[in-house]
């Protein structure tokens, strides 16, 4: 019997592999996919594939009068609506010289800042399920429910809430709200060093994340990056500081940054922007004024809004939220265009910082930037 | 004040350029389409690094559409709306990923929706649409209604 020959050629030099990650991901908040190409562990190159929320909300909203597409808004961030309201009210009352109310400015305050809790705290939940630390995603899902209690009470809706319109929000504080507040603030304010002895200061949570998937300032601001993500590259930018809106300008507030860029740091952004968040709820229910929460608004059958655009911002939990809006005289926006935070993050910043990466460390990498897939598909 | 500045400067430099400025904050410059490149060189020169947005108006009336670059100055705290309009049939722009990276992506979408060709973006691909063969949906001339009734049979409802 003759020995078996050896194959005359070497085995080729690179074993690449096509990975579908996603669009079903614990790690991510709605549907979207990454495209990995992978060598053994290594991550060779990436890219993002998004487009599976996409429901066409700017070509909608050129069909819907002004008062329709008040609804419709929300919708564009699942986790974090409120903002995307508040934007939405901000271009409408710029176009159509609407005054809002100094309470309005107030409640606006006080919800948005709920939502970014909330958002927060469910964003806690899936980063700490990809590292391993299930605990604090329950505890941290669960105190959300108390913050959905408040936008429940307030609003009668849990996840999406339509309340901030144009001229001000839809109702004013229910009896007992504030008191309800103070309470689940109470509580979270307890929580907090809770979440820290579990897991922010874990040395696996550290280990595992510091040093990875680092962006510099630089980088950052030439790739678009704001919000979180900038400030964990150390620069303290904040559109409430820079272009104050609703009531931010009266309120005192740090912007919490982190010098490193990486993902440990882009995490403990995000942690310590709770506990400011927390601080501004308690100082506008102390400072807010009495007087009406609405201003009156023309007959919505009827309302016209005179021709211009104009461009609005906030800072939503994930960066600089921007509504381009531009009406040419009648009863329906001409031309709407939203500006995410995830949209530049999730595509070129997620494809670079993968480049190279371990393939363990992609679901926490993905998380770290908090990119939220129904903004960046609207 | 920060704008009024600004907008003397620009007209000093680009006297070709409009400048407005709507209210505290913000700034409208439109230029030609030639002088778009110049005008975003000068702002990124003048510490406008970030790039916030590029949307696109579609001017159907008037044939053309709108290209508005937003540009955002952390250091003026100024938010420029560079403007400039080419022609609707087979439109055609530069690339301006040499001065942001991340223009890309917009890039690719205004491809998608308005069917703008962007020279020197080699990444035109789809990206939100799903196995599109329709006209570029963002253009006016694109009806949603008569759209979705074609294609799904979906009927008006009366009223």
């Amino acid at each position: 019997m003759s020995q078996p020959q050896a194959p005359a050629t070497a085995a080729p030099a690179t074993r690449e592999l096509e990975m579908y990650f996603g669009p079903q991901h614990v790690g991510m908040v709605g549907n979207f996919g990454i495209v990995l190409t992978v060598e053994g562990d290594t991550v060779v190159r990436a890219r993002s594939n998004p487009g599976y929320l996409h429901r066409g909300f700017e070509k909608l909203m050129e069909y819907r009068t002004y008062m329709q597409n008040f609804p419709l808004v929300c919708r564009l961030n699942v986790m974090d609506p409120d903002p995307n309201e508040a934007l939405y009210a901000m271009a409408v009352e710029d176009l159509a010289g609407l005054e809002v109310p100094e309470r309005a400015h107030y409640i606006r305050t006080i919800v948005l800042e709920l939502s970014r809790i909330s958002s927060h705290l469910m964003w806690m939940w899936a980063y700490g399920n990809l590292l391993g630390f299930d605990t604090l995603g329950q505890w941290t899902m669960g105190d959300r429910d108390y913050v959905l209690d408040l936008f429940e009470m307030l609003t009668g809706g849990r996840v999406y809430h339509t309340y901030i319109w144009p001229g001000g929000v839809r109702r004013d504080l229910p009896p007992g709200f504030a008191e309800k507040t103070l309470q689940v603030l109470d509580h979270l304010e307890s929580m907090l060093p809770e979440y820290d002895s579990l897991f922010f200061n874990n040395r696996i949570f550290a280990d595992r994340t510091k040093g990875v998937a680092t962006l510099g300032r630089d980088e950052a601001v030439a790739m678009g990056v704001t919000g979180s993500n900038l400030r964990a590259a150390g620069a303290p930018v904040d559109t409430r500081k820079d272009e104050p809106y609703a009531a931010y300008g009266a309120l005192d507030f740090d912007v919490p940054t982190m010098p490193d860029g990486d993902s440990y740091s882009r995490a403990v952004v995000i942690r310590l922007e709770v506990e400011q968040s927390l601080s501004i709820i308690r100082q506008a229910l102390e400072g807010i004024p009495a007087g009406p929460a609405w201003t009156k608004t023309p007959n919505p059958f009827k309302w016209e809004v005179p021709p211009g655009e104009t461009y609005v911002k906030i800072e939503s939990a994930r960066g600089e939220a921007g509504f381009y809006m531009v009406s040419n005289g009648s009863d329906k926006p001409y031309r709407v265009h939203f500006r995410s935070p995830s949209y530049p993050v999730g595509i070129l910043v997620l494809e670079r910082l993968l480049r190279g990466a371990s393939l363990s460390d992609v679901g926490h990498i993905m998380l770290s930037l908090n990119v939220a897939a129904p903004e960046i598909d609207r | 004040m920060n704008e009024e500045d600004l907008k003397q400067r620009i007209a000093d430099r680009m006297p070709q350029c409009g400048v407005t400025v709507p209210k505290p904050g913000r700034l409208i410059a439109t230029v030609p389409r030639d002088g778009l490149l110049s005008l975003l060189h000068l702002l990124k020169a003048d510490g406008f690094e970030h790039l916030s947005l590029i949307s696109c108006v579609d001017w159907f009336d008037e044939g053309e559409l709108e290209l508005v670059y937003h540009l955002w100055s952390q250091e003026k705290k100024v938010h420029v709306m560079a403007k400039t309009r080419i022609g609707r049939n087979s439109p055609r722009f530069l690339s301006t990923i040499p001065l942001f990276r991340h223009a890309q992506t917009y890039e690719r979408e205004l491809h998608e929706m308005f069917g703008i060709a962007f020279d020197g973006n080699t990444r035109q691909v789809p990206m939100l649409l799903d196995h599109w063969q329709g006209p570029p949906p963002m253009r006016k001339e694109f009806d949603l209604r008569q759209y979705a009734k074609d294609t799904f049979g979906v009927e008006e409802r009366a009223g």
